[in-house]
């Protein structure tokens, strides 16, 4: 009895610590943006005050006929706004004279006279003779304005300075708090599990495994037998006639199919090993094994960052009564999110599209969107569905690139089954050959393509 | 003086926009004209009763569609039976009301209780049942609470209807609440269910949902659970049928089994299809079109008094119209539409300016 009361207590732990760190994620992400927004509020507010400002003192300025910067400047744009005014009038008149053939030269000379009026009247305005009244007036009440002013740049820094000192500390507070019961609880979990070493476990440097796996439909067996292990942070490469069986594998591991027989073993995003056949299709994003699919499946009624946030979905804490009162912790995670896949896209060179819908872009450009969403989800492994399939030679050249660079990144180890034999062999590090559901070879790709048994199988005995 | 009044200004106008571009400045808008009607009537302009029953009926119609439009549009799931859904809303607050004399608060709770249960029930067929097969499941379900209605004397007094003397209980004491203050409730509730199921098509839920209609294996693969998310939709969309059925039934006052049968189901997936299965808008639209014209503006006129069918005809001919030529609803229309005119007055402008100012080169 006490064993299983253990276990059920060891897998709650383990959501606890789970959650403590993606809430420890979210908070340090979160705090950047809300700083900048409190940043962008309080220039424009101090921007503000300092222009209400210099008008008020601008109307003590021009009386007193001091020369500042500020006056020369509004006078400035106000001549300018002058003759632009009448170049335009200018221009009505013209074409009024052109359709009736006249030139119109008197008008515009009467024209070119009011302006001269005004462009005076507008001087005389900005710089009237000064009187010694007002020199007066504004000697004794400039220091009070500028002394006001400081006052109010204090005032409004203060409560700037507490608004962002409040955030961080309750930020930090929160990172903290989670930091210590973080600490505790992976403490009772070791506790608890330090009699029986981990229940299953996996080579220092593999993080997915195959045991001999079957899957037979019926009496057909598209894969029999097969075991081979993927190294963390390599490009691996799965290879095979038609029919041998390729996309079976990848519905094994991302659960679409129950295998016959045999066993799939992940180390997860959190460092355990996980035995796949227990988890259900939809947690296997959880473990942090993310696919694509062979022709792309995007969400055609949302733009191409809301397509993102679909494979962000597990990553949200808020549930469903947060998103029907659209709580305050569902914009937070929403801006949180937001950011992560402008960030991702901007990685991907593909940031121009992103309020774009993807229906009608280039299909190079939506394999590309489909990459990015395996992002989002935070993932160890990504299971690539030819990714080259219906892309030109160019296309193909900038997605190897691309998918480099992921895995350099981000840190990702990528699975992917290919037909495109320039694309696999450029890029992976190791290739695995199968036919009729059987391994052939396992190697770097020029063992591989030396190999004579892969050679058959694609070609034909001799 | 100038640059700091240009600056001024640009702020005041940011605000401005902020206010109109607010996602529910629409839905206020929309409500504020639904109640120009009943504020004309209050304020002593003679409003016919039959004009303003047509906006109050169209309020409720919309906040059912609201709930249908998430199945349909959102989740892809096709059903009809909204009827007898609505149905039970209206018995559930006529029984409690005069059998058991429940305040309305209890009556909305046991609603959304038994809204539950019914989406479980539904939501649970459509895991192994897609698309018409559905249709067909829950156009029987329908069917079958139709027969209960009939027969189920002693709390739908059967096929005479069951009328409630516009007797409402807010706590414990009798409360009766006239029409006027009822229409009223109805806007601002169509008001808040607007703006909840914005909020909730466009949070992850909706992201999900719209993901799970594209492709279940894809949505699937990104951590979408299919069951979940089958009977979320199925059961918000059953808690707007049976709130729209007790506001129904207090605003009108009367349910009669004959009310709640496949026509009405049709009339719903009609509005929504007319309209526009994603857009809130549009399904207000739609809702105007199948409804609230026929009771509105046709019911004015002896004509159509006389010929019911030509509103049912008219009806017809509009979906026809709408599904060939406009796939999107009518809001597509209006979308297109209204971009174009703006083009058009765009180049209008620019004519105009070539013509007063000479041209530029």
């Amino acid at each position: 009895m006490v064993p299983i009361i253990n276990q059920i207590y060891a897998k709650f732990l383990e959501k606890r610590i789970n959650s403590a760190k993606t809430k420890i994620e979210f908070y340090d992400n979160y705090l950047p943006i809300k700083l900048q927004t409190l940043e962008d509020r309080y220039n424009r507010k101090v921007e503000i005050i300092k222009l209400k400002h210099k008008q008020k003192l601008l109307s003590l300025e021009i009386p007193a006929g001091v020369n500042s910067e500020y006056l020369k400047e509004n006078y400035e744009t106000e001549l300018a706004n002058l003759k632009d005014k009448f170049y335009w009038k200018e221009r009505i008149i013209k074409a009024s004279a052109q359709r009736k053939g006249e030139d119109g030269k008197e008008q515009i000379q009467e024209l070119e006279k009011e302006k001269s009026i005004k462009a005076n009247d507008i001087k005389n305005k900005y710089y009237p003779k000064p009187t010694s009244e007002a020199i007066k007036n504004y000697e004794t009440n400039q220091p009070i304005l500028n002394e006001t002013l400081e006052t109010k740049i204090n005032k409004l820094q203060t409560s700037y300075q507490t608004k962002v000192d409040r955030f961080t500390n309750k930020s930090n507070k929160a990172v903290k708090r989670y930091q210590v019961i973080n600490i505790n609880l992976s403490a009772k979990l070791h506790e608890i599990t330090k009699d029986k070493i981990a229940k299953y476990s996996l080579e220092e440097n593999v993080v997915l495994s195959l045991k001999s796996l079957s899957m037979h439909f019926g009496g057909l067996k598209a894969v029999d037998d097969l075991s081979f292990d993927v190294k963390e942070g390599e490009i691996f490469g799965l290879i095979g006639p038609n029919g041998a069986g390729k996309t079976t594998v990848f519905n094994c591991i991302t659960r679409f199919y129950k295998p016959t027989l045999g066993d799939i073993y992940f180390k997860n995003i959190y460092g355990d090993v996980v035995y796949l056949n227990d988890k259900l299709v939809h947690n296997i994003i959880k473990e942090g094994i993310v696919r694509t699919f062979q022709n792309v499946e995007m969400v055609w009624e949302l733009n191409v960052i809301d397509n993102l946030l679909v494979a962000a979905h597990t990553i949200y804490r808020s549930g469903f009564f947060g998103h029907l009162f659209n709580s305050r912790l569902l914009r937070q995670e929403e801006k949180v999110m937001r950011r992560k896949a402008m960030k991702i896209l901007g990685d991907l060179g593909i940031s121009s599209y992103q309020y774009a819908y993807p229906y009608g872009l280039p299909y190079g450009i939506l394999k590309k969107i489909e990459l990015a969403r395996t992002l989002m989800a935070n993932p160890k492994l990504i299971i690539l569905d030819e990714p080259a399939a219906g892309l030109n030679d160019l296309e193909t050249a900038d997605l190897a690139k691309v998918i480099k660079k992921i895995r350099n990144e981000y840190n990702a180890t990528i699975f992917l089954v290919e037909h495109d034999m320039g694309l696999v062999m450029e890029i992976c590090d190791t290739v695995c050959a199968i036919s009729f559901g059987k391994k052939l070879a396992i190697g770097s790709p020029k063992e591989i393509q030396n190999s004579k048994i892969v050679q058959e199988a694609y070609l034909g005995g001799e | 003086m100038m640059i700091c009044r240009t600056e001024v200004s640009k702020d005041r106008k940011a605000r401005i926009k902020q206010i109109t571009n607010h996602p529910y400045f629409g839905f206020f808008i929309i409500t504020f004209l639904m109640l120009i009607v009943q504020l004309l009537r209050v304020a002593g302009v003679p409003v016919s009763n039959t004009l303003i029953r047509a906006f109050g009926i169209t309020m409720i119609y919309i906040i059912i569609a609201l709930g249908f439009s998430i199945l349909l549009g959102y989740a892809g799931l096709a059903s009809l039976g909204t009827a007898g859904f609505v149905g039970i809303g209206t018995y559930i607050l006529g029984y409690f009301t005069k059998n058991l004399e429940a305040s309305i608060f209890i009556v909305i709770l046991v609603s959304i209780l038994g809204a539950i249960v019914i989406g479980l029930i539904v939501g649970f067929i459509s895991l192994r049942i897609e698309g018409m097969y559905l249709a067909i499941i829950t156009l029987g379900l329908s069917e079958i609470l139709n027969e209960v209605f009939k027969n189920a004397v002693s709390i739908t007094n059967g096929t005479n209807g069951l009328g409630l003397d516009s007797q409402l209980i807010i706590f414990k004491n009798l409360i009766f609440v006239n029409h006027n203050t009822i229409f009223i409730f109805t806007a601002i509730i169509m008001f808040i269910m607007m703006i909840l199921t914005l909020n909730l098509i466009k949070s992850p839920t909706g992201r999900a949902l719209l993901a799970m209609r594209n492709s279940t294996s894809a949505a699937q693969a990104m951590g979408v659970s299919i069951l979940k998310y089958r009977l979320m939709a199925f059961i918000v969309s059953t808690v707007y049928a049976m709130l729209g059925g007790v506001i129904y039934m207090s605003y009108i006052s009367f349910s009669i089994p004959t009310t709640w049968s496949l026509a009405f189901s049709l009339n719903i997936l009609a509005a929504v299809i007319v309209g526009g299965s994603q857009s809130i808008y549009g399904i207000v639209l739609g809702t105007f079109m199948i409804f609230g014209l026929n009771l509105g503006v046709f019911q004015q006129f002896d004509f159509f008094k006389e010929n019911p069918a030509i509103s049912v005809m008219f009806n017809g001919l509009l979906i026809i119209l709408v599904i060939m030529f406009y796939p999107g609803g009518l809001i597509r229309l209006v979308t297109t539409s209204y971009y174009k005119l703006k083009k058009a007055l765009a180049k209008l402008k620019m004519k105009w300016r070539n013509y007063r100012y000479g041209s530029d080169n």
